[in-house]
């Protein structure tokens, strides 16, 4: 028995979940989601911070990266000419901060929507994110950052170490001051793909969860469907490939080429249930931290390259915890209920990769959105609609092809079906 | 080889694989999180010199000797009470909470997991009223010897232990208001001949109905609880008869006054620990968790042993029995014992193992719990006693096609409390079971710490934490 619709989504996190809810908005279109669930998904195992200057200046998870590859890169090049500076920023190209601030943008609209629609709330909450400073160190970075965005500069908002104890009351003494980044906001990842996904279903989009896809169908150049273990045979007109971390085997399969989607891990803790202790989230050059509307403090995360492995390991939560106390001194007396970790889909220049690829008919790409999943969906979900209903985008998706990476052909396509 | 075998759990399984390691001369590191050895079976009074005459003669006798032999083995044994291990690095060492609140990692060239089991929580309207327990933890609080629960009590669940803490309450002074067996009396029968493997227990079984009988303790078969009843505690509890699969017949309800209720519906191997390191788990017969061992009570991996409540439920003598197996294998493995010698020692154990497990058997299938059993929570019942969420956000989850456990727990927070699922994943996987007609519906991955701990634990790079080494 085989099924037919008009889109498959393969993979139920957060990006596949938007683009279902907002194809389900399509009456005439016939959607499914198929989605397996598979240790370290990145959706589950997200902050849920909505972080969209904060990440495209290279902060939240971002600055404990950079740091890493800054301190991995003095080694390498020791004794060389090139000089890899911690305090130089790593800020994402204007393309990106389009991205992540369109996507911003939607989420007020969103909450109201899903909640008021399909009785789902992912609870968003305006909580700014403030870059803790320390030291000259971390002020010069600081600075750097506000340069480089004068654009934003009403988003930005310096704070002393009286306004950021005023703000902060529990940060330690030790902190300066703070930069704070006003739009910056938070919400339950989880909450978030579920309040999507029951909006989709709500809307008549059939959900197949549970169901690995284990080979795609082909008719010429053209992707006619997919087969399952669990569930038969699905043919489609187009298929979506929004498998998180495992995007490359997808493609493979669908298109013979192996888009460069490499599983990144990142540890994250959290504490058991406080009163409030933060107003806001918090980065600072060892971790960041954001209290969730239930008193649960989250605090991540670490950026491993370590394959498809999602053990948690001592000296990394260590790390993380005394990066935390350093911050927050209180925690000292706090529980710490749970770690895990989870596996962000990255990308070699740190940019999703949206869209079609050259050469292939009925397939998009919705992967690689490393850091910033959970902030993106939202937009991601939009263009993807717009892609499967040949309407204009709303922003330029060529900084996000493909085909911006020289893909070489791995295996052939699988032979068009019989 | 300069590093000791470690043994996790200082019950009835750890207490015997050390002894046995001890009397062939290997030195042993014992954790346990209680302040005293011997498990929640043979922890014995938790002051000296408090008399547990009421717990019967043979009882106090096995106590005695388990503990006695200990004690002459003590030298080559280092026992670190109040110690809970909350984790695992990978299947080369643990993590270690010690009694002064600090993290250390031991690492052990050979471990033996004995971490016993928990009781199986059995959601109904009430069941989280002050003065419903657990049957084992009601037990443990008359071996104590320092508190006893208030009368009258109703005891409801099924298996041997039933009809045994209702006389150890009465010998101890506590009113019985009534014991209610879930399995049919005939259910029961049918297994007298398998029950006689143990023709010592069986006849105990027999003394204890006809002690029951004798102080006119009412015990009726093929009931049990529907309902717990007060303001602030428990004044009153419903039981009803159940069908053979426990459905409650409601229509012939009674009601029980009563100040407590102990719920006894069987045991789950505590796997916490064991599935963090990643070792292979099978599914037992009543839907519960388990990690497999083989003959030699050996994991999936060679140099990690089980034994006791933990790979299968089946009482502390069996768990003195395979606990000294793993000992034998751990002393292969070290080179210590030849294979001739280690193969007769087993040989000798497992016949002793044979009749207690065609006893259990025997237990199993009487005591073999009833689906019927998740229809008793109302809507506004709490199933996850950590987040509050109610018997009606399951259906509800369950309404919107939530089909494995790791989606009904980020649909509606069941089990990401600080228990992590260990009350209510049986529940949820049994109506997840019931809803998608699917054996497997997926497990909870038990996370890092298994108990909360303070970030104070952890020590900071710099600051020699190995006191331990």
């Amino acid at each position: 028995m085989s099924k037919f619709y008009d889109v498959i989504i393969a993979g139920g996190g957060v990006i596949g979940a938007s683009c279902a809810y907002q194809l389900s908005k399509r009456k005439h279109l016939k959607v499914a989601l198929i989605d397996a669930k598979r240790p370290g998904n990145a959706t589950r195992a997200s902050a849920g911070g909505l972080w969209a200057i904060g990440e495209s200046v290279g902060l939240g998870c971002g600055v404990i990266f950079f740091r890493m590859m800054s301190a991995n890169r003095k080694r390498e090049a020791a004794g060389s000419a090139v000089v890899v500076d911690s305090s130089t920023p790593h800020i994402l190209p204007q393309s990106f901060f389009d991205f992540a601030l369109q996507s911003n943008a939607l989420y007020p609209q969103l909450h109201r929507e899903l909640k008021g629609l399909h009785g789902m709330d992912f609870k968003f909450e305006e909580t700014g994110l403030k870059f803790v400073i320390y030291d000259d160190e971390d002020r010069l970075y600081a600075e750097h950052i506000v340069g480089c965005i004068p654009h934003l500069a009403d988003q930005v908002r310096w704070l002393d170490q009286a306004a950021l104890r005023a703000a902060e009351p529990n940060v330690s003494l030790e902190a300066q001051g703070a930069l704070e980044f006003l739009c910056d906001h938070q919400v339950n990842p989880f909450r978030l793909a579920d309040a999507y996904t029951e909006g989709a279903r709500q809307n008549g989009v059939d959900l197949y969860f549970n169901t690995n896809v284990t080979g795609v169908l082909h008719q010429g150049t053209r992707v006619r469907g997919v087969r399952t273990d669990e569930a038969g045979v699905f043919n489609c007109d187009t298929l979506i490939n929004a498998t998180g971390a495992w995007a490359a085997e997808l493609s493979r399969m669908a298109t013979g080429l192996s888009i460069p989607v490499n599983p990144v891990k990142g540890q994250i803790l959290l504490t058991e249930r406080m009163p409030k202790l933060l107003n806001g989230c918090l980065t600072t050059s060892d971790c960041y931290m954001a209290q969730k509307d239930n008193g649960e403090i989250l605090i991540g995360s670490t950026t491993e390259d370590k394959g498809f492995d999602v053990s948690t390991t001592y000296p990394e939560i260590n790390g993380l915890v005394q990066g935390a106390v350093r911050c927050i001194p209180e925690l000292a007396q706090v529980n710490l209920k749970r770690c895990w970790a989870g596996l962000r889909p990255g990308s070699p220049d740190e940019l999703p990769i949206l869209g079609p690829m050259a050469g292939v008919q009925g397939y998009l790409n919705a992967c690689g959105h490393f850091r910033t999943g959970i902030l993106t969906s939202a937009i991601t979900g939009v263009l993807l609609d717009k892609l499967v209903n040949d309407e204009p985008l709303p922003l330029d998706i060529t900084p996000f092809l493909a085909d911006r990476f020289a893909l070489q052909p791995e295996v052939q396509p699988e032979p068009a079906l019989a | 080889m300069s590093l000791c075998p470690v043994i996790v759990g200082g019950g009835p399984a750890g207490m015997a694989a050390a002894i046995e390691l001890a009397e062939h001369g290997v030195r042993s590191i014992l954790i346990d999180e209680a302040s005293r050895l011997g498990g929640v079976v043979y922890r014995g009074p938790l002051r000296d010199g408090v008399q547990l005459d009421y717990l019967g003669p043979r009882y106090c006798e096995v106590l005695a000797r388990l503990h006695g032999d200990f004690a002459r083995q003590a030298p080559l044994i280092e026992v670190r009470l109040n110690s809970r291990v909350i984790g695992a690095e990978a299947t080369r060492s643990l993590m270690v909470l010690d009694a002064d609140e600090q993290l250390y990692e031991q690492a052990y060239p050979q471990l033996l997991l004995a971490a016993g089991c928990h009781e199986r929580s059995v959601p109904f309207p009430g069941w989280t009223l002050p003065g419903v327990m657990l049957l084992g933890g009601l037990q443990l609080q008359i071996k104590s010897g320092v508190v006893k629960p208030q009368g009258p009590v109703v005891i409801a669940g099924t298996g041997p232990l039933l009809p045994l803490v209702a006389c150890q309450l009465h010998a101890a002074g506590v009113a019985v208001a009534g014991v209610y067996e879930a399995s049919a009396f005939g259910k029961i029968a049918k297994q007298s001949l398998a029950l006689l493997n143990k023709p010592q227990l069986f006849l105990d079984g027999l003394s204890m109905l006809a002690y029951l009988k004798l102080h006119r303790i009412s015990l009726r078969y093929g009931w049990g609880v529907v309902e717990a009843r007060g303001e602030g505690g428990v004044s009153s509890v419903q039981v009803a008869p159940y069908s053979a699969d426990w459905q409650p017949d409601l229509a012939r309800a009674e009601e029980v006054a009563a100040q407590t209720l102990a719920v006894g519906y069987g045991f789950i191997p505590r796997t916490q620990l064991s599935q963090q390191m990643g070792l292979e788990h099978g599914f037992s017969d009543d839907g519960y968790l388990r990690a497999t061992a083989d003959i030699w009570q050996q994991s999936s991996e060679q140099h990690i042993h089980l034994a006791g409540d933990m790979g299968g439920i089946r009482g502390g003598e069996a768990a003195m029995l395979a606990g000294r197996i793993a000992a034998v294998s751990i002393l292969v493995q070290r080179d210590v014992l030849g294979t001739e010698a280690a193969l007769q020692r087993r040989q000798a154990l497992l016949n002793k193992l044979a009749a207690i497990l065609r006893f259990r058997a025997a237990v199993d299938r009487y005591t073999e719990r009833g689906s019927g059993q998740t229809s008793l929570p109302a809507a506004d019942t709490v199933i996850c006693r950590c987040e509050h969420t109610t018997r009606g956000d399951i259906d509800l989850a369950l309404s919107q096609g939530v089909q494995d456990m790791a989606s009904l727990k980020m649909r509606t927070r069941v089990s990401m409390g600080d228990c992590q699922g260990r009350m209510c994943v049986g529940y949820c996987s049994d109506r997840l079971r019931q809803a998608t007609g699917r054996q497997d519906v997926g497990w909870l991955r038990p996370r890092f710490p298994l108990d909360p701990i303070p970030f104070s634990a952890f020590s900071q790079p710099g600051k020699d934490a190995s006191t331990h080494e």
